[in-house]
């Protein structure tokens, strides 16, 4: 009676790599080991035996697909195949066995397999928006842009669809919001900015001339996120969200300190200091465009909160204030809910005449410890 | 991940769905247990490459890769055992316009190649090395944080990985990149600091932004690569936007000698066409360039390269754009053609070599020269709505006849152009 030779396969990962690792075959009956022995250039001749395929791919298998790249290793009695790029995960592979391209009688059968590594349980809660900012419900009617924040990293592609801005009647304002060419995400993929059309915003351009601002002061609109936005982990989000907002007069100003306030802390403690400013200023840059230095000019280190629908900057200091005096330095690139930076207004006339750009100086404020 | 052996038994595509876990002792055998170095390092075959973008060939089968995530200029001296002559490989009907399909679905191979789908898969770049014929791609496998970049080459007609973790390798860091959290105001900064490099007798020049003041930058490096890279930066009156502009970067440029001098000639976004003398890229030098020809607003270039046409021996410079036809230009213009004013009022052009240029009909993602006869283009079929393909396209017209309806495709139509007298004519790759 002929034994039948029957190999299986293991799906080997490999949690301290990239993604999921190897695929290795055992149980190849003694006639195949020792033909694979035998030969000389072992390599192609298990490439031929053992295939693995995208089994989802989507060109017909007759215009030649290539097999996965990757590696192959006869060890002991098993075969070993290293892909040379990690399996994906929830991808469908297929493993095909065929002895019968060496040429030799074999008693083992040729099968196919299809298999896929599944994602990774996720266990942190479900995805959902979890701030629009600018926080406060009037806008002004020139406001360039919105962030929406997600709880958890995000896949791109999905925002043109998904994030529009409505009017009263819930309709879709057609034109006002810009759509970018690439989606503009933050590095961590949990900060999506959307832009209103700055071509609509700019007064006395052509899309301004023919379509008019892309918001109106006095009427009532809501930003909506759809919950067809997906995860990285491949999951739709939680909950769609609406910001409902009225939009106000525009301001059209550069963004002047002299109009802040400075609340100072007290001298040998690590209190706050606060900056107060008279109209929102823009979340994501408040973070980054404002330091403290000594009077050395050195940075003081600490962490920076915005609050009060980003009308209040805090600086908690690592270590207490021990000097009598420090500077404010505000980068040039800080801007306020509609672009005005302290140089100059977005919306302002373009620079006459030929001549190098001259990027604005920064401002400094002085304030002394209570 | 806890492993399931399978029995294949007569079990045929069967879907098994493994269930996460964690022990790795589990999942490998005694034999793999016992030999540690057989499992490849993460990343193995993309070498110290963390992304693959601008590719050009230098002498001697030096391959570079512009790594922007990196921010490094990679450099692979590839071995004989890297590289297959080509010969035998059927490139078309020369005589008739008629190219061929060298993969059908690039894309999709690639993908597959890759075990992945197209939705996954970018090609960066395409290189030729010139001496084999052999055609090589800088793709991505990914998105978001998890890139992995590969290198990808045809061997008469299928795809396959260059394996670089065995490649004779040598790298340098490009200085100031962007801050990876540095926008635009539509994308990452980011993804223009490399936007191109080229090989001109022992050095390497680079195009691409920094986070300096004046971002626009040209980096000379001495190759092999040691300490002494120069980098200057450079502007443009940009006609179109009646600026200077000391920030976009030049896209696309290539170095060519014009009457024993060597120029640097670029090509911006929205399309000036630049002349820098090699001579005035020095170390700390700000270079103004002669702005020698605005090609039309609105529109990005994918690839500039110069070509001699079959048809009158003479060379010509192509630079393919996505919005509009490429444009030809004679080299021998290059030299000669007068700066445009600087200053102004905004003028939407064309200007200067702009009003004489060529269109040709080329619909290429992106184009290399082959050989003398034939170029090889990543276009987008027209008759299918998702599928890229590598394909053969003839000098100088850029033609391809047998995309078109015409009444000579007619059996027994006119053939004004003589196409029956050489219907049999097949080029391939020759011996090599």
């Amino acid at each position: 009676m002929q034994v039948i030779s029957r190999p299986t396969i293991h799906v080997n990962s490999d949690p301290s790599q990239h993604g999921p690792g190897s695929l290795s075959v055992g149980c190849l009956g003694p006639d195949l080991l020792a033909c694979l022995r035998r030969s000389v250039r072992p390599g192609e001749v298990l490439k031929s035996i053992f295939r693995v395929t995208v089994a989802q791919a989507s060109l017909p298998e007759d215009t030649g697909l290539p097999d996965v790249s990757g590696r192959y290793q006869l060890l002991g009695d098993e075969v070993q195949f290293f892909p040379h790029f990690p399996f994906e995960r929830d991808m469908k592979y297929r493993f095909s066995f065929d002895p019968r391209s060496i040429g030799e009688i074999l008693t083992a059968e040729p099968f196919d397999l299809e298999f896929l590594i599944p994602s990774e349980q996720v266990e942190c809660p479900l995805t959902e928006v979890g701030h629009i900012f600018p926080s406060s419900d009037c806008l002004p009617e020139n406001l360039l842009r919105f962030y929406v924040c997600f709880s958890n990293p995000m896949q791109r592609g999905l925002a043109l669809e998904q994030v529009s801005l409505l009017d009263s009647d819930a309709q879709p304002v057609a034109d006002a919001l810009y759509r970018a060419p690439l989606e503009l995400w933050d590095r961590s993929m949990q900060r999506l900015t959307v832009l209103l059309d700055p071509g609509r915003l700019k007064r006395r351009v052509g899309p301004n001339v023919a379509l008019g601002p892309p918001l109106k002061a006095g009427q009532r609109y809501t930003l909506e996120v759809g919950s067809g936005m997906t995860d990285m982990y491949g999951r739709l989000l939680h909950m769609p969200l609406q910001k409902h907002f009225i939009a106000g007069e525009p301001v059209r100003k550069h963004v002047s300190t002299d109009t802040w306030t400075i609340l100072p802390p007290a001298k040998g403690r690590r209190e706050a200091l606060a900056l107060s400013f008279p109209a929102p200023l823009d979340w994501a840059l408040l973070f980054h465009t404002i330091t403290i230095r000594s009077t050395d000019g050195s940075i003081i280190e600490g962490q920076v909160g915005v609050d009060q629908s980003e009308t209040l900057w805090r600086f908690i200091p690592a270590s207490p204030w021990t000097e009598a005096e420090y500077y404010v330095c505000v980068g040039s690139s800080l801007e306020d809910v509609c672009g005005n930076t302290i140089t100059g207004a977005f919306d302002r006339s373009l620079r006459k005449g030929p001549r190098l750009v001259a990027e604005g100086e920064a401002a400094s404020l002085t304030f002394r410890l209570v | 991940m806890r492993d399931q052996a399978v029995s294949s038994g007569h079990s045929r595509r069967d879907v098994l769905r493994f269930v996460a876990a964690s022990a790795v002792g589990l999942a490998l055998s005694d034999a793999v247990a016992a030999a540690p170095d057989a499992a490849p390092a993460p990343r193995g075959v993309s070498g110290s490459l963390r992304s693959a973008g601008a590719l050009t060939f230098g002498s001697g089968d030096v391959l570079f890769v512009g790594d922007i995530a990196g921010a490094k200029i990679h450099a692979f001296a590839l071995r004989d055992s890297d590289l297959t002559p080509q010969s035998g490989v059927e490139l078309g009907n020369f005589h008739n316009f008629e190219g061929r399909d060298l993969v059908v679905g690039l894309d999709q191979k690639i993908a597959a190649l890759l075990g992945t789908t197209t939705d996954k898969i970018v090609i960066n770049d395409l290189a030729v090395h010139e001496p084999t014929q052999q055609i090589f791609f800088s793709v991505e496998r990914g998105r978001g944080t998890e890139v992995i970049p590969a290198i990808v080459k045809v061997n008469h007609g299928r795809l396959e990985i260059l394996e670089l973790n065995n490649i004779p390798h040598s790298q340098i860091s490009i200085p100031n990149e962007p801050d990876s959290r540095a926008m635009l105001e539509f994308e990452p900064q980011q993804t223009y600091a490399i936007t191109d490099l080229k090989y001109y007798k022992g050095e390497v020049f680079v195009s691409g932004i920094t986070n300096q003041r004046f971002a626009s930058t040209v980096y000379r490096i001495p190759y092999p690569f040691n300490s002494n890279m120069e980098t200057c930066t450079v502007e443009i009156w940009h006609p179109v936007h009646g600026e200077f502009e000391t920030r976009a970067p030049i896209i696309r440029h290539l170095i060519r000698e014009l009457n024993g001098e060597p120029y640097l000639f670029g090509v911006y976004g929205c399309t000036p066409l630049v002349r820098f003398p090699l001579s005035a890229l020095k170390a700390g030098a700000h270079v103004r360039g002669d702005v020698i020809g605005e090609l039309g607003y609105g529109a990005n270039p994918l690839d500039m390269l110069i070509f001699t046409s079959p048809a009158d021996s003479k060379d010509y410079l192509l630079v393919t754009i996505d919005t509009r036809s490429a444009s030809q230009i004679a080299v021998s213009d290059l030299a000669t053609a007068p700066p445009g004013p600087t200053g102004g009022s905004i003028d939407f052009g064309p200007g200067g070599l702009g009003r004489t240029q060529r269109a040709l009909p080329i619909k290429a993602e992106h184009i290399a020269i082959l050989n003398a006869k034939w170029a090889i283009l990543i276009w987008r079929h027209p008759k299918t709505t998702h599928r890229l393909d590598l394909s053969t396209l003839a000098l100088p017209y850029f033609f391809e006849r047998k995309d078109g309806m015409s009444e000579m495709n007619w059996p027994n139509g006119p053939d004004p152009f003589h196409y029956g007298e050489h219907r049999r004519e097949i080029d391939s790759v020759g011996h090599l």
